[in-house]
């Protein structure tokens, strides 16, 4: 027997280049048990074909339909509608904030990729990196490689405060892709970028990030324990001596 | 090899790390300073005499001027980090720069300057 | 377009909306850094009034213990407590400690900084 229908108002924001953006409403009837995507979706194809989004997989692994549903950074295809509203509510669809909007729900994602670019980022990794270092190890210390927890879906980015008003500063997911690169192997390169104002000293202990994130990252973590690695840099390289010619007989 | 090869580097581990160690001691000093101000004092605010009387004790005026220096350390690398915050360009920071460490270094002086008179007016 | 970063937006700093107990503390400790540093500054140039003799400092400590202004010492005493305390949780995290539990951490922490707020409140308010 299937779910009793719900009528939901989606408001979405709109916007395309040389508008003014504004909200429109969309009512739908919907199954609560229906992902947000679902419905943007149905909108698109039964109510407005101008209306603009991303979506891809549809099971939270390319990172391309994040959101701000009811003002919180979501990925869609994974939230359901019930978990948002209820009978006769609203859901409220924005685009992610502190990326520069395209049109809609689009936005542009370059610079946050040319960020990640930097950290020479590596999607797999050995499962012991790969995992927050509290979580239990599944493998047994078989030493094996998993695709990273990183999806690269941006919602980190539109959750930070320091990101609001800085479209230099790396980022929660730029700098967690440095932690977790630099656990694996030491590189000076990497260890600038942290240590940089636009890099691991932008960020201001909100953990907003963490909250967000949909995959298991846990930016805020990988950022606080990038911060230790870069006090620890410091203060070797204050008591680092040149070394010493050995003496033979 | 960075793709990213500038911009200048305008807040490092040192100032992040002199902040953090200022507001630590901060918290010691500011401690004591809050707890003599209105806890300790009947009436809650010290008066003339008491001020002066609490000037005379030995280690005082040294520790409410290094109290006076840390503050504004952690005061105003804060205030940077927030303008910083803000991406200004080079030249706006660098007028920061001028204008917080001219400002720190006023009232440091100032605030030394006074301790100095009030230790004198207390041995009169 | 809209949303891009941009230093004019500095006012969603302050905007606590669909944002969690992290942000909280965030918002709480940016407003009170600026409030301590005003503060700061204006306490400076007033204690100038010690140099000016016993009449000067004592008239400026009775117009200090009236109602309205001893409610603004409380302001600034309770800003002092919650950024001093929350500092100790950032600085903690920052040295990589502590961050699973940064929420548990900030919770008790302003349980002991409005102990403490209370405890100079009841002290300055009971000799008015």
């Amino acid at each position: 027997m299937s779910e009793p229908k719900w009528l939901v108002d989606f408001q979405i924001l709109r916007q395309h280049p040389g508008d003014k953006p504004h909200f429109k409403i969309y009512p739908l009837e919907v199954d609560p048990e229906e992902n947000v995507l679902d419905a943007i979706e149905r909108i698109w194809a039964k109510k407005d074909r101008t209306l603009t989004f991303r979506h891809a997989c549809h099971h939270s692994t390319c990172g391309v339909c994040g959101m701000r549903v009811n003002g919180v950074e979501k990925l869609t295809c994974i939230t359901a509608i019930k978990s948002v509203t209820k009978n006769g509510g609203i859901v409220r669809v924005e685009p992610l904030r502190n990326f520069t909007v395209l049109s809609d729900l689009v936005v542009d994602m370059g610079p946050f990729f040319r960020h990640m670019g930097e950290t020479r980022f590596n999607s797999v990794a050995p499962v012991g990196y790969a995992s927050l270092p509290f979580e239990p190890d599944p493998t047994n210390s078989i030493p094996l490689e998993r695709l990273v927890d990183c999806i690269e879906c941006g919602l980190c980015i539109s959750a930070c405060p320091a990101a609001t008003t800085n479209a230099e500063y790396s980022g929660p997911a730029a700098l967690a892709a440095i932690q977790l690169m630099l656990t694996q192997n030491f590189s000076p390169d990497l260890m600038a970028l942290a240590d940089h104002d636009n890099g691991a000293w932008r960020c201001h202990s909100a953990f907003e990030c963490s909250e967000v994130c949909p995959s298991n990252v846990d930016p805020a973590w990988r950022i606080m324990n990038l911060r230790r690695r870069v006090v620890a840099h410091r203060f070797k390289s204050l008591f680092k001596f040149p070394k010493q010619e050995k003496q033979h007989a | 090899m960075l793709i990213r090869t500038g911009p200048k580097n305008r807040e490092n581990f040192w100032l992040w790390f002199t902040k953090i160690a200022a507001g630590f001691l901060i918290i010691f000093l500011l401690g004591i300073h809050l707890i003599v101000n209105h806890l300790i004092v009947p009436g809650g605010l010290l008066s003339y005499r008491q001020v002066l009387a609490y000037y005379q004790i030995p280690f005082i005026p040294i520790m409410e001027v290094f109290f006076l220096i840390i503050v504004f350390t952690h005061s105003f690398i804060g205030v940077r980090s927030i303008i910083l915050d803000l991406n200004p360009s080079k030249r706006v920071l660098s007028i920061v720069d001028v204008a917080l460490v001219s400002v720190a270094f006023i009232f440091i002086v100032y605030g030394t300057w006074l301790v100095i008179v009030v230790y004198q007016l207390g041995r009169l | 377009m809209h949303n891009t970063p941009q230093s004019n937006k500095w006012p969603l700093w302050f905007d606590p909306r669909h944002r969690k107990m992290g942000s909280w503390a965030f918002i709480l400790n940016r407003i009170t850094a600026i409030g301590l540093t005003v503060y700061l500054c204006m306490h400076l140039i007033v204690l100038s009034k010690l140099a000016m003799g016993p009449e000067a400092y004592d008239s400026f400590i009775a117009l200090a213990k009236k109602p309205a202004v001893i409610i603004g010492e409380m302001f600034v005493i309770a800003g002092a407590i919650i950024h001093g305390l929350n500092g100790i949780r950032i600085t903690i995290t920052s040295f990589g400690f502590g961050v699973r539990y940064q929420k548990p951490i900030f919770i008790g922490l302003m349980v002991i900084a409005g102990a403490a707020i209370f405890l100079f409140g009841y002290k300055i308010f009971s000799e008015l």
